[in-house]
């Protein structure tokens, strides 16, 4: 009886719409997050009689065949890309990014990761870091008599000195841009890796290649819609239980096989 | 020869076979452009030299259901659903398949793929490109595809030529061995994805009646069996 088993992925892929809601709706303040969704796509099917067989003794052909499907898998993790809210936070070295482009963030092994979360910090050293103390790419570093701080559209950075009125620059963020940043790498911490699939990041100043500006003193908002997120999980828990019916009712039609002797 | 142990041998399969069927929807009923199928018996009349003929019910047609599905805002700028009738194309590498999943995304040298990494195709049969440096992509309701106020291209909407037969695949794709034609004003919806057509309740009770349908079919064999050993007991006493 493949009912049994068909069902079984069935279940196990409403379980993985369940886990993908949990990690929304875990997420719903999380800065910069994206709100992620299942896909799924049939399996294989079987052919069990073909298109076009004979199908009596007269010669007459079958005009569709039968063909049966083995269930479903997980096609994809969607990520849903779409900007989420600003909110204003007043904070000096909150940028939010206004558009489609990622920080660069140098990890402790060298290697480059990419990130929406721009509520930044200063480390000891007056160097730019992300809230886990790894430095933004290229490396700014604020002097310990700076008094304010400006960051403008273009992510140019600025700092005011008490015994100056003119603003010194102190560098420039830069934004990366994917062909593909549904095919990032999430590595936790609200960071992303660059894969095969995304492309090389292409690093430009904020504003150029349609890679978005910065805005200081905000920060973006999870992307999560608790009541798409709530009205998904209703539908996955029905969905699960249904296919607890199906391997219920198989079981029983496999019972009353047994039962003959 | 034990005919009614026969014909109701090939119920039983096929029963068995659209319990599958069932089980293989109700799985499906989350999957992005998933379209039910139907099983249907048909009456398959055995002729033997010198006998009667024997008529069994055997489940040899197959039906795909091309309702519409219902349409789920997701809010994505490339996701899309076909309104009415009509598939997207892809391009596999064993051919053109067509799919109603529209859950597509650019790939590393910006083409636009579904799911699978297929290459979705347009209205003239050729890959989709997205430039990356794109602030957005705007999808009119006829599949007009453009880049920042730029048109691009169309989105394809096909139809295939016999509705009837439709070969599944997996991904969601079917096979139009026939061959396919463009569909005369189609509708795309963008930020929209739509949702498998199976309706839960029709399949769960339709599960019911094929589960009793088969334990009727047990106690049919169950009553034979007896009926056969009673005439052994009586004729060998």
């Amino acid at each position: 009886m493949r009912a049994l088993t068909i069902a079984a992925t069935g279940m196990s892929a409403q379980q993985l719409r369940v886990e993908t809601i949990s990690n929304n709706l875990s997420n719903m303040s999380t800065t910069g997050y994206n709100a992620r969704r299942a896909e799924f796509a049939d399996l294989h099917y079987q052919q069990v009689s073909r298109a076009g067989a004979i199908s009596a003794s007269d010669g007459s052909v079958l005009p569709t065949g039968v063909q049966v499907g083995l269930g479903v898998r997980a096609a994809a993790i969607n990520v849903n890309l779409e900007q989420g809210s600003l909110s204003n936070t007043g904070g000096d070295l909150d940028v939010a990014i206004e558009g489609k482009g990622y920080l660069e963030v140098t990890l402790p092994n060298g290697e480059a990761a990419y990130t929406r979360d721009g509520g930044l910090k200063r480390s000891a050293d007056g160097l730019i870091v992300t809230s886990d103390g790894f430095p933004v790419a290229p490396e700014i570093t604020i002097p310990e008599d700076a008094t304010s701080i400006s960051i403008n559209g273009d992510g140019q950075v600025f700092a005011y000195f008490s015994d100056a009125t003119e603003a010194e620059e102190l560098g420039q963020f830069t934004l990366a841009g994917f062909t593909n940043a549904k095919g990032l790498e999430a590595l936790g911490g609200n960071l992303f890796a660059e894969t095969e699939a995304s492309g090389a990041p292409n690093v430009t100043n904020p504003g150029e290649d349609g890679l978005g500006t910065l805005r200081q003193g905000y920060l973006e908002d999870s992307s999560v819609d608790a009541v798409r997120e709530v009205t998904e999980l209703i539908e996955a828990q029905r969905g699960y239980e249904l296919n607890a019916k199906v391997i219920t009712a198989a079981d029983q039609m496999m019972a009353a096989t047994a039962q003959v002797r | 020869m034990d005919n009614a142990g026969y014909t109701t041998l090939t119920r039983q399969s096929g029963l068995t076979r659209e319990m599958n069927v069932l089980a293989n929807n109700i799985a499906n009923a989350a999957t992005t452009g998933y379209r039910a199928e139907g099983i249907a018996f048909s009456e398959f009349i055995k002729s033997a030299p010198g006998t009667e003929s024997i008529s069994m019910a055997t489940a040899n047609v197959q039906m795909t259901s091309l309702e519409q599905g219902a349409l789920k805002q997701t809010g994505g700028s490339l996701d899309f659903a076909v309104e009415g009738p009509g598939f997207f194309m892809v391009q596999t590498p064993d051919g053109e398949r067509l799919t109603r999943a529209g859950a597509f995304s650019p790939n590393e040298n910006g083409d636009l793929v579904n799911m699978d990494g297929h290459l979705v195709l347009d209205s003239g049969g050729a890959p989709i490109f997205i430039p990356p440096d794109a602030k957005g992509v705007d999808v009119a309701s006829d599949g007009t595809f453009s880049v920042d106020g730029n048109p691009l291209g169309q989105l394809g909407v096909y139809r295939p030529v016999n509705p009837l037969d439709l070969k599944r695949e997996t991904g969601v794709l079917f096979e139009a061995p026939d061959g396919v034609e463009p569909v005369e004003e189609a509708r795309v919806l963008q930020g929209f994805l739509e949702n498998s057509n199976v309706n839960p309740i029709t399949q769960l009770s339709r599960m019911i009646e094929v589960q009793r349908a088969y334990e009727m079919g047990q106690t049919f064999l169950e009553n034979e069996h007896n009926r056969i050993r009673d005439a052994v007991k009586t004729f060998v006493r």
